[in-house]
């Protein structure tokens, strides 16, 4: 019975993809991915990987089809939404079909890991946390977080210098308005509270539980969005200060954590066990900080000042 | 009770794959938003069942999931604005919106 639930998730999720693909028709794909990524979520769960059917979650239901959506929008304002031509299609296919290819490929040729590893299993009493993900994230592959976090600011840079040179002072997006006691005002007052209790809370319980910055960060995202799009918070301009350094305090203080273990234990991002908790609850904290502003003006995009479209 | 929450869990998967249809049919888009919305809270609904059967911590991606299934909806309504940051129900009602239910399927095509 279990096995006929997953092999009915599989079918699902399987053809959600192929609808996304193959059908014709620009909304359609973008409904079926939002669609896809809320199914893989529950596969995610079904795999028991809870932190990243949460980040799935949190990011292909709540974001990407913000984003999707929105482009959508624009492009049929511009009077450009409609297909690709066939050749597109064609050398779109190709490459996915490559990739699912070398992925398959290395699937088959690389051993399988042991779950969830005995050298894990050997050095997380020394982690200072409970939840084997944020201690592979945080403390003993730090490295990689760190550098993600990075990259993360960097398009968002990248995203602002496509910012025209008249709106460069102005605020982040298109000018968002709403009905004043309307359903999406209503939405956007109603939302945030709950959100911000679930945000924190999945950022202190991924110490020791699921969850994490980037999960908590997310959620956060979406909750700001939520409240930017009903109108009722009206988004920074590039220029603000305060928002610079909720944009760099995550990198940053994991920069200085990182040179702490330098001193500490003799190897940069090195966090030594007596310290590891606090530092790594601090680390998680600004870097939530900063992963839910990048997200939230990445979504928001570079300023408009309502220039139709 | 692992037998019966597994059987439930299929036929809320089964319950997802009907939105699904509406999805692929539409016909128009708000018909294929509805139903991506649906598939959301069918969504959060397997999670819930699937909680007891595997993970507990299930609960916390059914809770995220329904706290933001609703942004897709709200970037729909944005989108279709005719500024793309707007809100649908700033518009004036239009007249076909004032007219009297019965007289909207007019015989004699006075809305078209």
């Amino acid at each position: 019975m279990s096995l006929a639930l997953d092999l009915a998730l599989c079918a699902l999720i399987l053809g959600v993809a192929l609808a996304t693909v193959a059908g014709s028709g620009l909304f359609r794909a973008i409904v079926f991915f939002i669609v896809y990524g809320l199914l893989v979520a529950v596969g995610w769960v079904r795999l028991g990987a809870i932190d990243v059917a949460l980040a799935e979650a949190a990011i292909g239901a709540g974001l990407t089809g913000v984003l999707l959506l929105a482009a959508h929008g624009r492009l049929r304002r511009l009077g450009t939404a409609r297909d690709a031509s066939h050749g597109a299609h064609l050398l779109s296919a190709l490459a996915g079909a490559a990739l699912a290819a070398a992925l398959a490929w290395a699937w088959f040729v690389l051993p399988l890991p042991e779950r969830p590893g005995p050298e894990l299993a050997a050095a997380m009493p020394r982690a200072g946390v409970e939840n084997p993900v944020t201690a592979v994230l945080l403390n003993f592959r730090a490295w990689d977080t760190l550098l993600e976090s990075i990259v993360l600011l960097a398009a968002l840079i990248g995203l602002w210098m496509l910012t025209r040179e008249r709106d460069w002072s102005g605020r982040l997006g298109l000018p968002q308005h709403s009905r004043a006691g309307g359903v999406l005002a209503s939405f956007g007052r109603v939302l945030p509270p709950v959100g911000l209790l679930i945000g924190v809370w999945l950022v202190w319980a991924g110490a020791d539980r699921h969850g994490g910055a980037f999960q908590g960060g997310t959620v956060l995202a979406a909750v700001g969005l939520v409240a930017a799009m009903a109108g009722l918070v009206r988004p920074p301009r590039i220029g603000a200060r305060l928002w610079h350094v909720a944009l760099m305090i995550g990198p940053a203080v994991f920069v200085l954590a990182g040179l702490a273990g330098a001193i500490l234990a003799g190897e940069f991002l090195t966090l030594p066990p007596p310290i590891a908790k606090p530092a790594i609850l601090t680390i998680e904290i600004a870097l939530t900080a900063s992963i839910a502003a990048t997200l939230a003006f990445l979504v928001l995009g570079p300023p408009e000042e309502g220039r139709a479209p | 009770m692992t037998l019966w929450l597994t059987f439930v869990a299929l036929g809320v998967l089964a319950s997802l794959a009907g939105a699904l249809w509406r999805v692929w049919r539409g016909p128009r888009e708000a018909d294929r938003m509805m139903a991506a919305q649906l598939v959301g809270t069918g969504g959060v609904g397997l999670l819930v069942v699937l909680a007891p059967l595997q993970d507990w911590a299930a609960l916390d991606v059914a809770l995220v999931l329904a706290l933001l299934a609703a942004l897709a909806a709200v970037g729909f309504v944005k989108a279709r604005s005719d500024d793309g940051a707007g809100d649908p129900e700033e518009a004036p009602p239009t007249p076909e919106m004032m007219r009297p239910r019965q007289t909207r399927h007019d015989p004699r095509g006075r809305h078209g």
